[in-house]
């Protein structure tokens, strides 16, 4: 009875199971027609065995993911060629911590709001905090939302990282980012230890083409400009890892050389076994001018002597060869003295490839017949280019448009820059057009960028002459500059604190920095007057001045008896500790360089370097006036040496030596 | 040509037969290439000195094998004080050996050297008379007691001591003939050989190939009790085990280690989170957890989570779970995808190193030993960086790039894989990546990360170990030590994840933790407590040898622990109603059961006997048979406990003719009255299901298919299972799930997570012996 009585129940749990199962069974198909009205295949995987399907659904996952990835790339490079990984951005480079906070912003940006294309990030220096991003209101502009909120959620997008330590919202939607104090004194740390280094910039192909004097002319104050202008441009892009090549556009294959040729002939005719023995090219020239304007006889010749040059005759090649030579030597005289280093490429470098150049245009049909003249036109060029002139000879612009083909196509150039007075705009605008047209330049692949200054006035704000009226030569003018820098020095009495040797170095320092310095210091769009009493100035805004604050700097670690290898040391031990706020101002001030750097490269101003030299050196006074680096007792021994404080002198130091190298100016340990 | 090379050969061999080789032995050291060519050059720069004597060239011999290799920059050096002279005994070769791996990151001070392995000691032959004579005269009660049977091996080493560098052949001698002086030639009752006792004989298990593993004098019963004799490195001393590649900077690592670590031994416990574990993982477990604890260190359980494809939550949480309830810590839990931002890193600086690069190479063509070498291998550094870069940011397919280490692997496998491309979100870090690094790039970084002492793993990976060296050397990181054990294989089952998923999905077993698997939740189900487990894998060793093992060496150890731990229980799986007529009491009564027998500590529980009771139904038989000792119309029979033997009075049949119930007498035991046997039963029972479980498997091996061609599903044992839903005593009632029971005569079982409050479901751990003839 009992057993039986245990049958049934166990048959009746099984029923149930039974029961359980199928209604179990039922909701799950129910489910599955559910899902697959939404469409969603997830949900019941489980339970299909077509494997195609099964396939697909896992297939589709993964594009799923993939796309999710992708699209976190895309705004993780902020649409912009930076893929270096962020180990490199922090250890092999200094950080340029504005651009660096652009990114962050723009990915915040887009991360809150994806739609939005393009987003412009301003990022400020700011009273109440370190930085100030001021994107949301532009932003809240486009999405017709409240800026507060849109700032709200930027700043929740934020991706975490070293950099920031916080941020808050002023204002209507004003985001204040304050940097991490951490992250200063590592980058502090790292200069004092590895030097300035560079941000991190995709390296380019530069040709930069400055100075240019004409052969047989004397260099003037006008080629000042464009040769100090040029190389401190040249020593940034290096610094920044561009690979320069820096071009010397002489002229050296006008007609002037028919005429110097022809009075070669006629003064030194042993010339082509013997080399001339010319003292004064300048005064040889303006012989040869003058019978060229006063003997027809004499100007024939000349003619004659331009063909046969021109048809490489060996006699007038070598005629030619000697002024290029004498000439160059004096440029290279002139350019030793200012510390540039450029290649010699003449405009004669170009004449084959004029030639093939006039053919390819021709074959394309650019060029136009013009009053027995070759011209091209092209929309943007004002004036029309002359290819070739009536007389079968070529012109300025041939040779420039020869040239820019050459760089682009043969030197392979990423990035042209042409530094010449502001008077060659229009020639520059309608060549650089008509290059365009010809398809030898594509501006959204090469930047070309000309590089314009303004004239050189003399105190009574016109055009700098000598007394006489003549122009002034950069000889004579750099000369007088070492003069003036010596009674400079003189009147300072620093010739009886310096040995000789030091005096020199001293006085060559201050006479070329400040000569150079007043050039680069002035925004070099405009005029700029010249004058030595002011650059020699030991107050205020000069290379004097910051010079001396260099030395003065250095001397403070000299005097503790502590030397730079013992202050890396202490660096590599832990990074710098900051206390002071004089110490933290410094600190901030030194790291702005990179950005400084940086922004130099999108306008090619470089007088922010020089106001930003300034600053430092201001900065710099102001910490040392609050701050002791070494203390002492009264009978002057030393009793305390603050290192970290010697480590900031030394970044500061760095720092400054970095702008100095870059501006192209000597620096010396005494003065 | 011939000509040349067999002159070649000629040389080779005299070379090696100055360092003291039998013709013999020259020919089978010819076959190692690299042993002879390293032993032609030890000769060489030895005949370089002069003339090689037939005991320098032994030393030179020993020297160049004992060596180990990463120390082999020191070889000449030690050459040089064997080849003159310097060196001329086996004992101050190994004190040369020892110091040159004590000191083999600095330079080798050599005054030190000198002073450390007896340079210029000569000890003389009355020095060594006197040392003899000094330690007979000590134990000379005993050697004249013992005579020729005493065993003068100790006496050697006591010489030894006072006399380190005394020449041990000259020694043994000089012992030799002090006890001949002593004890006059031998007679015969020294010749009688002594009887050998039973503890004398070794155990003959495997020879462990790779671990210093001292054989335990008697079998340890706990792991870390065994795990205290077993002698791997001391942290910090890397660099002397061997086959450790030592570098500029091992010494500066090693240090900067010890400070990080403090000279804590530290282990991990690495399971891929991918599956759940079973019984080889339980050997695992116990081996790292259990050194750890053996030496006062740390273990962390790392998830080797590289894989996203295949991990799973649950699996986490399981895993923690077994580890736990096998009663270990984790020091910390951490996983491998915790350092894939560093993984990455690192990837970028192996690769600007030009040590890794980015290869498009198709999975299907780099399969295989065989397989061609990649085009892509000598591609400029630039360029892998930049790939890698486009890979990380998912412009490249899966399989369309991966990179790849530029090293070769033992086995011969060039340039294993180090990343490769899954567009699969991770358990962990959800969509961060889609390269998720491998095995063989992850596993030994994750270990130096976590400053690992001692990287325990299973054989298969002695190939990986000389990639896992490099890729630590090449990063310029902490490199730990790397130690195989064999993996431990359990016959009559099957543990691949995808196999147990056919047998659920079959429906031959319910579900990952059923009883029949080895999976430690299975094993969890059926009642096998932890503490027998970890006993088990003591008794494994850490032999480097692959061992099988049949489920009833584990299982002896299960009975081990739950004899002295189950609490007692009757249960009556096929119940026959007895009704006692005479019962002498008002209703119900207690009895009093001892918890365990013979052990009163343990206490004790009641169950109720009273007038109606059930008893096996197999206990009884109505016609009396030879041998059977129970209840028959004739016979008597004890039931355990209450005192009372029952007789039968009437068998009650239905109406088919079957037997319905028994009419008994019952009396107490007496002396006079003794039944031939005693049966269990229950009075006022609870019902409860019963499950009887027998080997999933007919063979040993179900996954060989030359034993079991059809494959492991045909191989189902079709009994494995049986339900009864039994009678059980009123002990049981309120029993917690685990709970474990013997009961009487039945075996030993387990409550069931399927219990109910009202309704106990067991399960059958073990019988109650090996061989389970129920009569």
């Amino acid at each position: 009875m009992t057993l039986s009585r245990e049958m049934i129940e166990t048959q009746l749990h099984d029923y149930t199971l039974r029961c359980e199962h199928a209604e179990k069974e039922t909701d799950k198909l129910a489910a599955c027609v559910q899902a697959l009205e939404d469409g969603q295949m997830d949900l019941f995987t489980d339970d299909i065995t077509d494997k195609e399907f099964i396939n697909l659904i896992n297939e589709n996952k993964k594009l799923k993911y993939r796309i999710s990835i992708l699209k976190k790339s895309i705004a993780s490079m902020g649409g912009e060629r930076s893929t270096k990984p962020q180990d490199d951005i922090f250890s092999d480079h200094m950080c340029n911590i504005l651009g660096q906070l652009e990114d962050i912003f723009r990915k915040a940006v887009l991360v809150a709001y994806p739609d939005v294309s393009d987003p412009v990030i301003q990022i400020q220096l700011s009273k109440h905090a370190d930085y100030q991003c001021n994107a949301a209101m532009a932003l809240a502009k486009i999405l017709k939302k409240n800026p507060r909120e849109v700032g709200e959620m930027i700043v929740k997008n934020v991706a975490p990282g070293p950099m920031i330590e916080k941020m808050d919202m002023s204002g209507p939607g004003f985001i204040n980012i304050v940097l991490s104090q951490e992250f200063i004194r590592q980058q502090i740390t790292n200069v004092i230890m590895n030097g300035v280094t560079p941000p991190p910039v995709t390296p380019k192909r530069v040709v930069i083409d400055f100075s240019s004097p004409n052969i047989a002319k004397e260099m003037h104050v006008g080629h000042l400009r464009s040769t100090i202008i040029g190389e401190s441009l040249s020593r940034l892009l290096e610094f920044l890892g561009h690979d320069l090549l820096r071009l010397n556009h002489l002229g050296d294959w006008g007609t002037q050389f028919g005429m110097l040729i022809a009075h070669l002939q006629d003064n030194f005719p042993d010339f082509a076994t013997k080399s001339p023995p010319i003292a004064d090219l300048q005064a040889f020239y303006r012989e040869s001018k003058k019978r060229f304007d006063e003997d027809g006889d004499f100007k024939k010749r000349a003619y004659e002597a331009v063909v046969k040059l021109q048809a490489h005759d060996p006699v007038h090649i070598k005629g030619w060869e000697e002024i290029c030579t004498i000439s160059k030597t004096e440029f290279q005289k002139v350019y030793e003295r200012l510390g540039v280093r450029i290649i010699d490429r003449g405009e004669s470098f170009y004449q084959s490839r004029m030639e093939a150049l006039v053919k390819e245009l021709d074959d394309a049909g650019f060029l136009e017949e013009d009053d027995g003249r070759k011209v091209m036109f092209a929309d943007g060029a004002g004036i029309p280019l002359t290819i070739v002139k009536s007389d079968g000879g070529f012109t300025y612009d041939t040779s420039d448009m020869a040239c820019i083909k050459n760089r682009i196509e043969e030197e392979k150039g990423d990035w042209l820059i042409y530094v010449t007075d502001a008077g060659q705009a229009q020639h520059f605008k309608s060549f650089l057009a008509c290059a365009v047209r010809a398809g030898i330049y594509n501006p959204s692949v090469t930047r070309v960028d000309h590089v314009t200054f303004g004239v050189v006035l003399g105190e009574d704000k016109k055009k700098f002459k000598t007394r006489s009226g003549d122009t002034v030569r950069l000889v004579q003018l750099l000369d007088e500059g070492l003069q003036r820098s010596e009674e400079k020095l003189k009147e300072k009495e620093r010739h009886k604190e310096l040995t000789p040797e030091e005096f020199v170095k001293a006085r060559d320092a201050v006479a070329y920095g400040c000569i150079k310095y007043a050039d680069l210091c002035h925004d070099r769009s405009r005029d700029y007057i010249f004058s030595f009493d002011r650059m020699l100035d030991f107050r205020g805004n000069t290379a004097a001045y910051l010079l001396y604050a260099l030395t003065r700097i250095r001397s403070i670690a000299r005097t503790a008896g502590v030397n730079r290898e013992e202050i890396v040391a202490e660096a590599k031990k832990k990074p710098i500790e900051l206390d002071h706020e004089k110490e933290w101002k410094l600190a901030r001030t030194i790291l702005k360089l990179p950005d400084v750097l940086v922004r130099i490269t999108d306008d090619l101003y470089l007088h922010p370097l020089c106001e930003y030299l300034y600053e430092v050196s201001t900065v710099f006074t102001e910490f040392y006036d609050n701050c002791y680096c070494i203390e002492k007792d009264e009978t002057g021994k030393i009793v305390k040496i603050n290192h970290c404080r010697l480590m900031l002198c030394e970044a500061t130091a760095q720092v400054m030596e970095k702008c100095f190298a870059i501006l192209g100016i000597e620096t010396v340990d005494k003065m | 040509m011939v000509i040349h090379m067999v002159t070649h050969m000629m040389e080779t061999a005299e070379k090696l037969s100055l360092l003291g080789l039998s013709e013999q032995k020259v020919k089978e050291t010819l076959k190692n290439e690299a042993l002879t060519a390293l032993l032609t050059s030890i000769a060489d720069q030895a005949r370089a000195k002069g003339e090689l004597t037939k005991s320098v060239g032994n030393l030179l011999y020993n020297l160049g094998t004992k060596l180990p290799r990463q120390f082999h920059s020191c070889l000449p050096f030690l050459v040089d004080y064997v080849a003159d002279g310097r060196i001329n005994q086996e004992a101050k070769l190994t004190a040369a050996i020892k110091f040159i791996q004590d000191h083999a990151m600095g330079d080798i001070d050599t005054a030190a050297f000198g002073k450390a392995c007896g340079v210029g000691i000569e000890v003389s032959q009355d020095e060594i008379e006197a040392g003899v004579a000094l330690v007979i005269s000590k134990q000379k009660e005993a050697i004249l007691k013992q005579r020729y049977r005493y065993n003068t091996g100790p006496l050697m080493g006591q010489v030894r001591a006072s006399l380190q560098w005394a020449d041990s052949r000259k020694v043994k001698e000089e012992i030799d003939l002090q006890l001949l002086t002593l004890l006059g030639p031998k007679r015969e009752e020294d010749l009688v050989k002594p009887v050998k006792t039973k503890s004398d004989k070794r155990e003959k298990g495997e020879v462990c190939a790779v671990l210093p593993v001292q054989q335990p004098e008697k079998q340890c019963v706990t792991m870390t009790e065994f795990l205290k004799t077993v002698t791997f490195h001391a942290p910090g001393d890397n660099h002397k085990t061997e086959g450790y590649v030592i570098t500029e900077n091992t010494h500066r690592l090693l240090k900067e280690h010890l400070e990080i670590t403090g000279g804590q031994v530290r282990t991990r416990f690495p399971p891929e989170p991918n599956g759940i574990l079973h019984i080889g993982h339980a050997k695992a477990i116990n081996i790292n957890f259990g050194y750890a604890a053996a030496n006062s260190g740390v273990c962390f359980l790392r998830y080797d989570d590289t894989n996203p494809e295949k991990e799973e939550e649950k699996f986490f949480v399981g895993i923690r779970k077994m580890v736990e309830w096998l009663g270990y810590k984790p020091y910390k839990i951490t996983h491998s995808s915790d350092y894939f931002q560093q993984l990455y890193e690192w990837a970028i600086v192996l690769i600007k190193k030009g040590l890794a690069y980015v290869c498009h190479q198709k999975p299907e063509e780099v399969r295989g030993y065989d397989a061609p070498p990649s085009p892509w291998r000598d591609r400029p550094v630039h360029e892998s960086l930049q790939l890698f870069e486009d890979m990380k940011h998912g412009k490249f397919d899966e399989g369309e790039a991966t990179l790849r280490l530029k090293t070769i692997l033992e086995e011969g496998k060039a340039d294993p894989v180090a990343y490769r491309i899954k567009f699969v979100p991770h358990h962990c870090t959800g969509d961060e990546w889609c390269i998720y690094p491998t095995y063989d790039y992850t596993h030994c970084l994750c270990d130096s990360i976590e400053h690992i002492t001692h990287s325990l793993c299973t054989k298969e990976f002695q190939a990986r170990r000389s990639s896992y060296y490099w890729l630590c050397n090449a990063l310029d990181i902490y490199c730990p030590v790397q130690w195989e054990y064999g993996r431990l294989n359990m016959h009559y089952t099957v543990v691949s994840k995808r196999k147990i998923g056919k047998l659920i999905s079959e429906g031959h077993v319910r579900d990952w933790d059923d009883p029949r698997l080895f999976t430690l939740t299975a094993l969890q189900r059926r009642g096998f407590p932890p503490e027998a487990i970890n006993n088990f894998c003591a008794t494994l060793g850490l032999t480097g040898a692959q061992i099988s093992i049949h489920p009833d060496a584990l299982e002896a150890c299960v009975r081990d622990v739950l004899n002295v731990t189950a609490h007692r229980a009757m249960v009556v799986l096929e119940p026959l109603r007895v009704v006692i007529t005479n019962y002498p009491n008002e209703g119900p009564v207690s009895v009093t059961v001892p918890n365990i027998p013979g052990n009163d500590a343990k206490g004790a529980h009641t169950v109720i006997f009273d007038r109606e009771l059930w008893i096996e139904l197999s206990d009884f038989r109505e016609k009396e048979e030879n041998g059977y000792r129970r209840l028959t119309p004739q016979q008597t029979v004890g039931l355990r406990h209450c005192g009372m033997i029952i007789n039968v009075q009437e068998v009650v049949k239905t109406s088919s003719g079957e037997v319905d119930y028994l009419k008994v007498t019952c009396q107490p035991a007496t002396d006079s009255n003794k039944p031939k046997a005693f049966i269990h039963w229950v009075a006022h029972p609870l019902k409860c299901e019963v499950r009887q479980y027998e080997r999933l498997f007919q063979h040993e091996c179900p996954e060989d298919p030359s034993v079991v061609p059809g494959g492991f599903l045909t191989d189902i044992n079709p009994n494995s299972l049986t339900i009864s839903v039994g009678l059980a005593d009123v002990s049981v009632r309120g029993a917690k799930v685990y709970t474990k029971f013997q009961f009487e005569r039945l075996g030993f079982f387990s409550v069931d997570p399927d219990s109910t409050p009202d309704f106990i479901v067991f399960n059958k751990t073990v019988g109650l012996k090996e061989d389970k003839g129920k009569n």
